[in-house]
């Protein structure tokens, strides 16, 4: 019932989102999108190394990091869902970054301190700084420079986390119910009797992590994002499964054609190449005053839809 | 704000409620004010209780009629509720214990409330006297979810810091973490025998003294039990019972031998207690009341009964009243059809005697109704004869002379003076 529903993106929300409509063109705000989330997987792989390591009970450290992994998928949909309803010249993609992943982690019961997730974004950003630095030279090493203990910058932070936060509970209307689809992965693989081959596996639930970095947890149900991973995987694989209609082995699990093979083409675009400078311009514009930069340098994309 | 803040009715660790009214419908509410603390951001507690009382819409879940969010602040506005269920008992029962009648119809909507959150994947976790409001109607209604989660597919690893101690689940205390519904079950058990004597049943200090004070009323269970229990709480990672879905098993090789050794230090810790006879432990209890607590207290988790099951237990479906009602046609009809507010002091003592016994024979008819027994329709009848028509009205109606009942019995003021001290949350 209501309470197990989670909310998808209506049809104005998708043909013009809020950062179009500012003017960001649709494949950069893809990119940010998808370089936000990769920000909350890597901020979730350092801090997961914070955990301390108790010598007695191993299962505590393991039930740790399995909540915060949760909390990690969990933030990441929630980071997509809030484009939807904001624009990207409003928030900065690092600062909401920030928030979901805090967010999440209350969700998920696996609090986070604010200020370990506070110094990870900090290690983060600086080392992306670095990459996009003109005098970066292979021969120089990344070097972290930790917060000053009394400058401004970590309480800078710490607002934005916290309004970050306030934010996406706002214009989410505290809908932050989230469904992870790695259980209805593994059922679906024990339907079609693939859960002996262990490279479908791996590759589909790999295609599901893979699939938080774009907009389609926002956009379809759990079974159409599953079957297009165990499309794409099985695929690759040439794992031959019933695909001539009438017996369609997807429609056994409720889902259309159509948007299986759009989730499938969200999922492999990520994966294309890109050029350098692409990927640098994107470094500049973790916060909101480089997306206005560059919207002012470039002036406002205005696309027809 | 659209709404003027009144008294102060009560203040918890995280939030104060006031009385509100509201400048556009002057309806009554409850504004329960959260400050947003720099520290922690918003706190998890006001996340959990929006995101999800925002969906839980029934008679007997406290209704979230909007949430104003401003910098520093969060004010959650609720239905209003005149009281909970513990000052209810204390200004209403015999030493705090209620009578059989308001016991069967505050333990359905408790369980009908209860049933609701679970089908809406909904967890309580934290049901107890305090967190039930009662309003001016006599309706029930489950409030403070600031400790309820939904739970997916499967409930695994949660906080076992949940449930305020007395109205904790052995399995709980025992360290599990993989609780599901069956938790709330257990609080709604605890409650029940709470009404019906009037004093909590298990009143521990703490961890083990609570499931000591529980060992020794419904015995000690085998070791097996207890072992399994315990082991469950050492591997924390179990799937659902009710739900055919694995889920991340590889990620997590259990430690057996430390979940056995914990095991074994859980059995051994435990004085054999020989289980005591709820109908000892509460004379005043009817043998249909004793069998349905005794399905809702079970150590064992998985033999609780679930909260849609218990509706149907014939504590509520029998046609027995909780007890005994003169023959019809013993008595003339009443005199009065709705009752004078101030009638109660009165009324001759027979006079009483009367609405009494039909005040009784149209709870009764409520029950029969809300079970969906057909009944025939009659208007005024004999009050030995079942009154009939649960209509909403004729409920209230019932509920009020109840409540001018249960006020003239004990002596307290008639139920409009009877001043609102505060809403618990």
């Amino acid at each position: 019932m209501s309470i197990s529903l989670y909310p998808l993106a209506s049809l104005a929300q998708i043909e013009q989102t809020p950062s179009r409509q500012d003017g960001i063109p649709p494949n950069l705000e893809e990119d940010l999108r998808a370089y936000g989330c990769k920000l909350i997987h890597q901020a979730g792989i350092l801090l997961k190394q914070c955990v301390p390591l108790p010598p007695l009970i191993r299962f505590v450290v393991y039930r740790a990091m399995y909540r915060k992994q949760v909390a990690v998928a969990t933030a990441q949909i929630l980071f997509q869902r809030f484009w939807f309803v904001t624009s990207m010249k409003q928030f900065g993609i690092g600062d909401v970054g920030m928030g979901a992943l805090y967010l999440a982690s209350k969700l998920e019961e696996c609090p986070i301190r604010m200020r370990d997730l506070i110094n990870v974004y900090d290690l983060l950003l600086q080392r992306a700084a670095y990459t996009t630095s003109p005098k970066t030279l292979k021969s120089i090493e990344f070097k972290y420079t930790p917060m000053t203990y009394f400058g401004s910058s970590f309480y800078d932070m710490k607002d934005a986390l916290v309004v970050a936060e306030m934010q996406i509970l706002k214009r989410l209307g505290f809908h932050v119910n989230v469904v992870l689809p790695y259980g209805t992965l593994v059922n679906y693989l024990r339907v079609l009797g693939l859960t002996s081959k262990e490279n479908v596996c791996t590759r589909a639930w790999g295609y599901l992590n893979d699939a938080l970095q774009t907009p389609v947890y926002a956009l379809y149900a759990v079974p159409t994002i599953v079957c297009a991973a165990i499309l794409l995987a099985t695929r690759h694989l040439r794992v031959p499964l019933p695909s001539q209609p009438p017996n369609c082995w997807w429609e056994l699990f409720d889902a259309d054609w159509e948007d299986v093979w759009s989730v499938c083409g969200y999922i492999m675009r990520l994966y294309r190449d890109r050029d350098p400078d692409e990927q640098k311009r994107l470094f500049t514009m973790v916060s909101k005053k480089g997306v206005r930069k560059w919207l002012e340098d470039n002036g406002p994309q205005l696309v027809e839809s | 704000m659209n709404y003027i803040q009144l008294e102060k009715l009560g203040e918890g660790t995280y939030a104060t409620v006031y009385k509100g009214r509201s400048r556009t419908t002057n309806e009554v509410v409850a504004l329960k004010e959260i400050h947003l603390d720099a520290e922690e951001g918003t706190p998890s507690t006001a996340i959990r209780e929006i995101s999800l009382m925002k969906e839980l819409k029934h008679v007997n879940i406290v209704r979230l009629y909007d949430v104003i969010h401003t910098e520093t602040k969060l004010v959650l506005i609720f239905e209003y509720c005149d009281r909970d269920l513990k000052k209810y008992m204390d200004a209403h029962g015999d030493r705090g214990a209620l009578d059989p009648v308001t016991v069967r119809s505050f333990m359905y909507q408790l369980l009908k409330g209860t049933a609701f959150c679970h089908e809406n994947r909904v967890l309580h976790r934290d049901l107890k006297p305090q967190n039930l409001l009662i309003n001016r109607k006599g309706e029930l209604k489950l409030g403070d979810f600031g400790l309820a989660r939904a739970f997916g597919v499967p409930v695994n690893t949660f906080s076992n810091e949940v449930v305020t101690l007395w109205y904790r689940a052995p399995d709980v205390l025992l360290g599990s973490r993989t609780y599901s519904t069956s938790i709330d079950v257990w609080s709604c058990g605890c409650i029940f025998a709470e009404m019906i004597s009037g004093v909590p049943l298990f009143r521990g200090r703490d961890n083990q003294d609570q499931l000591l004070h529980i060992m020794r009323i419904i015995g000690t269970p085998e070791d097996r039990l207890l072992r399994k229990i315990a082991t469950e709480a050492a591997v924390s990672f179990r799937y659902m019972p009710c739900m055919h879905v694995v889920y991340f098993v590889f990620l997590y090789q259990p430690s057996t031998p430390e979940g056995q050794q914990q095991a074994a230090n859980a059995s051994k810790q435990y004085p054999r207690y020989p289980k005591i006879p709820f109908q000892q432990v509460l004379p005043k209890a009817s043998p249909q009341a004793i069998d349905l607590l005794e399905r809702l207290l079970q150590f064992d988790p998985n033999k609780r009964i679930s909260a849609a099951e218990a509706l149907n237990h014939p504590y509520f479906t029998s046609t027995a009243l909780p007890y005994p009602v003169p023959p019809p046609g013993a008595m003339g009809p009443p005199t009065y059809n709705f009752p004078h507010p101030h009638a109660a002091h009165h009324q001759q003592i027979t006079q009483q005697q009367q609405a009494q016994a039909h005040a009784q024979a149209q709870a009764h008819a409520a029950y029969m109704a809300q079970q969906g027994i057909p009944q025939q329709p009659m208007q005024q009848m004999q009050p030995g004869m079942y009154p009939v028509q649960a209509q909403q009205q004729q409920q209230q109606q019932q509920q009020q002379q109840q409540q001018a009942r249960i006020a003239s019995s004990i002596h307290a003021p008639p139920p409009e003076n009877v001043h609102v001290h505060s809403v618990a949350w």
